[in-house]
């Protein structure tokens, strides 16, 4: 069972420092919002899936901007039809007419969601969780933060194998769980009360366990991973921050 | 007659490292154990059995039906499955409705399931806890809640994997009892265990498992006369054998009693 | 020394009504290894966690008496105090596993990382510990895709790497192959002889037998016995107790064959070589 999202592979983006993928990540995110401009938010989108083309992991990013279209066609839809702004028609469809303005601001917020998934797929895919955490325990960041940090990015890979369990559970005794596509729909739902209860227990099993090895010690803790060498450290993290101080000075003169 | 069948059977978890090959076995009626060290796939073995897994290469047969032709779940009446890890299979949050589960996906009305279920509490001596959340149980308790479950699917085949983990000598005599009266009911019983003694004293074919494949399998009686295999496999003698071995008496001692009435003879 | 010490513990699970442990008081010196014994529900688990801190710090309930872990009071002090001098295995090992890490060799070294031990030190420490409960051949498997035995054995190797000064253990051979329980008492005792503090909750009996200096029998929370195997296992009222002595103790009860030096049936295999060598 793998337990993580983090793909394998050789790249220079895989060899960058944690941190600076971070400060990028949340830099990439958040900027396109303090600038609303379309062509401008549309270029970091770009800059963001050629980070994931460059690392090699645009494919495992597919499923995601599939599962989000859902997501996306519901704003176009909603933003076209009734933004209270919507003026001048752009066309229709059936009885139902879209509007320019809407269709503006949907696409922007499409950008922007399509950047900002682009973002964290750069920092959760090409960076193992140990590095990232570690970089930010050794910055000081609390190791307990550290730890929360690493179960999130661990959450959806741990469900999977919990819901796995607890599949095995029930066909075991008889629960048709494999199929037709409405089988397992329908062995959908018996799954979630146990998960839910199953998650818990397991958080509070996970806590005894840390605690009762030391982990909230106040020592210094020792890093056993062999320290790595990562390209584009502290001076590109400081460039980042700069364009982010840039981003917010330039909208504040606008 | 009930009847487990595999030929050449083969399995990998990742496609990489083998954990069982080339098995080959048939078991019937027989209360049977199968016993080897940590990691010699036993309890893969049985996940095979059960439907949850398949096989890579080969075929099972469980009463006649071969396992890649149905799902776990159309298998779940013919054979039922205790859990090693009692924490693998409980998910409800009630004793009675953890064991009312199977029983009601099998295809029993309410009232029938919910008479089984009391049964079979009954018979591990659990009925007290009816309504208790299995997840405040303890780890001896909670296993015998999940041997209750499959008790009261009531199928042909029951597989216990280490039934005595925490138990103590009440329940370990408890569950001895238990598998010699579903074996004569006539149900095929198949147990994973470490404990010798009770290997010994229950069953009366033992199987041999060592890094994935069966290296010595017939009557319990011959296997632990044959030390050197049981040693290769990190195993020990039952202590009745051992003790027996300090008083010069080199053939199989299986119970207390009869080491005892060996030695009133000396 | 006294290492452990405790002292009228009263102690009951929130949102019951039965005392768990009914006024138990018994000490322990330093290097002893002390075999908690009792059928199930007597309390073993219980008076184990409370060792640790877990309770009451983290169970609650009501809670009476006084334990003391190497001079430190267990109510006064965090379970991350506690931590640093009582190392603790559950009796379940997927409780153990820590999640944090992805490999058994990190995962047996989660506690000498957050003891800031120097890394040369952790990476000796873990390879010997792996190779005490041969570990080896697996060591860069992920905890989760483990068999029960093997995740057993990685919950005990993550806790004696840690070398702490008091080890308390339940039932840790529950999962293990006849070696492999075997080899952990072997572990336990080389420990207890540099020193260590051992407590160890133990349905095998024959172990017990063989390798506690000491039995701390309980029963419905109480206190029965605290003895040496001898005394404890030719106690005539055992059965009262749900436990039977091990199997070389009722033959030998069975034949009347008892241990001229001590006065009792005896209790080990290595006993009973003994004596039908004397025989002899
Ligand atoms: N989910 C899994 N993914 C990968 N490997 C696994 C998985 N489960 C078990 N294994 C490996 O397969 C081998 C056989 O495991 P299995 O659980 O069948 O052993 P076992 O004989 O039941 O051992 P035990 O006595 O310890 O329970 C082991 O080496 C184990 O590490
Ligand atoms: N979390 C809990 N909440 C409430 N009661 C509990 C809890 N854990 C244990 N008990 C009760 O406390 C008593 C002592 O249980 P404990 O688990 O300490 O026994 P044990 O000797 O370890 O048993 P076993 O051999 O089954 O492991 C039992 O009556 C049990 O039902
Ligand atoms: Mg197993
Ligand atoms: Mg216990």
């Amino acid at each position: 069972m793998k337990m993580t999202l983090y793909v394998a592979k050789n790249s220079i983006v895989h060899k960058s420092d944690p941190i600076t993928k971070l400060t990028y990540c949340l830099v990439a995110a958040i900027v396109p919002y303090i600038i609303p401009n379309h062509l401008f938010a549309f270029v970091i989108m770009l800059l963001s899936i050629s980070l994931l083309l460059l690392g090699k992991v645009f494919r495992k990013m597919i499923p995601i901007y599939i599962l989000s279209l859902f997501l996306l066609i519901t704003i176009v839809i909603i933003q076209g039809i009734f933004h209270p702004d919507n003026v001048t028609p752009l066309f229709m469809l059936g009885p139902i007419t879209f509007y320019q303005e809407g269709l503006l601001i949907a696409s922007l917020l499409i950008i922007r969601i399509i950047n900002m998934l682009s973002a964290f797929g750069v920092v959760i895919l090409t960076t193992q969780p140990d590095d990232l955490i570690e970089a930010l325990v050794k910055k000081g960041m609390s190791p307990r933060i550290g730890y929360v940090i690493g179960s999130v990015l661990q959450i959806i890979p741990q469900m999977s194998s919990m819901v796995g369990t607890i599949m095995d559970a029930q066909r075991s005794r008889g629960l048709e769980t494999e199929g037709k596509l409405s089988t397992r729909i329908k062995a959908f739902i018996p799954l979630i009360g146990p998960v839910i209860m199953n998650s818990l227990i397991a958080t509070r099993e996970r806590s005894i366990a840390l605690e009762i090895r030391g982990f909230n010690s106040k020592r210094k803790k020792t890093f056993l991973r062999d320290e790595k060498e990562f390209l584009f450290g502290k001076p590109y993290q400081l460039l980042l921050i700069l364009c982010f101080i840039g981003a917010i000075i330039w909208r504040i003169f606008q | 007659m009930n009847e487990i069948k595999t030929e050449n059977v083969s399995f990998s978890y990742d496609q990489k490292t083998i954990v069982l090959k080339d098995i080959n076995l048939t078991l019937a009626n027989k209360p049977t154990a199968i016993i080897g060290q940590n990691g010699a796939g036993k309890s893969t073995l049985v996940k095979l059995f059960k439907g949850l897994l398949k096989p890579t290469e080969g075929d099972i047969w469980i009463n006649g039906k071969n396992t890649k032709e149905f799902t776990a779940a159309q298998l779940a009446s013919h054979i039922g499955l205790v859990f090693q890890n009692p924490g693998d299979q409980i998910f409800k949050h009630k004793v009675i409705d953890e064991v009312m589960f199977g029983p009601l996906n099998i295809g029993q009305s309410r009232e029938k399931a919910y008479q089984n279920s009391i049964e079979a509490l009954k018979k591990v001596h659990m009925e007290k806890y009816k309504d208790e959340n299995p997840y405040d149980l303890n780890l001896s308790q909670q296993k015998l809640v999940t041997i209750a479950s499959i008790l009261a699917m009531d199928p042909p085949i029951i597989i216990f994997d280490e039934p005595t983990i925490g138990q103590d000598d009440f329940g370990k005599e408890l569950l001895k009892n238990l598998i010699r009266d579903l074996a004569a009911e006539g149900k095929l019983v198949l147990t994973i265990i470490h404990d010798m003694d009770f290997v010994a004293e229950t069953f009366e074919r033992t199987i041999v498992m060592n890094q994935g494949e069966v290296i010595l399998d017939g009557p319990t009686r011959e296997v632990f006369a044959k030390e050197d295999i049981i040693k290769l496999a990190k195993l020990d003698l039952p202590h009745v054998m051992q003790m027996a071995k300090v008083f010069g008496i080199e053939e199989t001692v299986l119970t207390v009693d009869e080491l005892i009435t060996r030695l009133q003879r000396i | 020394m006294k290492k452990i010490i405790v002292d009228s513990l009263k102690y009951k699970y929130p949102g019951t009504d039965n005392l768990a442990l009914n006024d138990i008081s018994f000490e322990v010196e330093e290097g002893e290894i002390i075999g908690i014994v009792g059928k199930n529900g007597s309390g073993k688990t219980s008076l184990s966690l409370s060792l640790t801190g877990l309770i009451p710090h983290f169970f609650g309930g009501g809670y009476g008496g006084k334990v003391l872990v190497d001079g430190l009071e267990v109510r006064n002090s965090t379970v991350t105090e506690i931590s640093e001098r009582v190392g603790y295995v559950f009796d379940n090992p997927f409780s153990q596993m820590t999640a944090a890490k992805y490999t058994v060799y990190e995962e047996v070294a989660f506690g000498l990382e957050n003891m800031g031990l120097p890394r040369e030190e952790i990476k000796k420490r873990v390879d010997w510990s792996l190779q005490l409960l041969d570990l080896e051949s697996i060591k860069e498997k992920y905890p989760f895709d483990l068999s029960g035995g093997q995740m057993q054995r990685v919950a005990i190797a993550g806790v004696i790497a840690m070398k702490p000064q008091i080890l308390v253990l339940d039932e840790p051979t529950s999962q293990l192959d006849p070696e492999g329980s075997e080899e952990v008492f072997q572990v336990i005792q080389s420990l207890a002889q540099e020193g260590i503090t051992i407590l160890i909750v133990e349905h095998k009996l024959e172990k017990i037998a063989k390798f506690c200096d000491k039995i701390l029998l309980l029963h419905e929370g109480q206190l029965i016995d605290f003895n040496h195997p001898q005394e404890v296992f030719s106690r005539d009222d055992l059965k009262d107790y749900g436990i039977m002595p091990p199997v070389f103790t009722r033959v030998c009860r069975a034949l009347d064959i008892k241990n001229p030096l001590t006065g009792h049936y005896p209790v080990t295999l290595e006993e009973v070589t003994q004596l039908v060598k004397n025989h002899e």
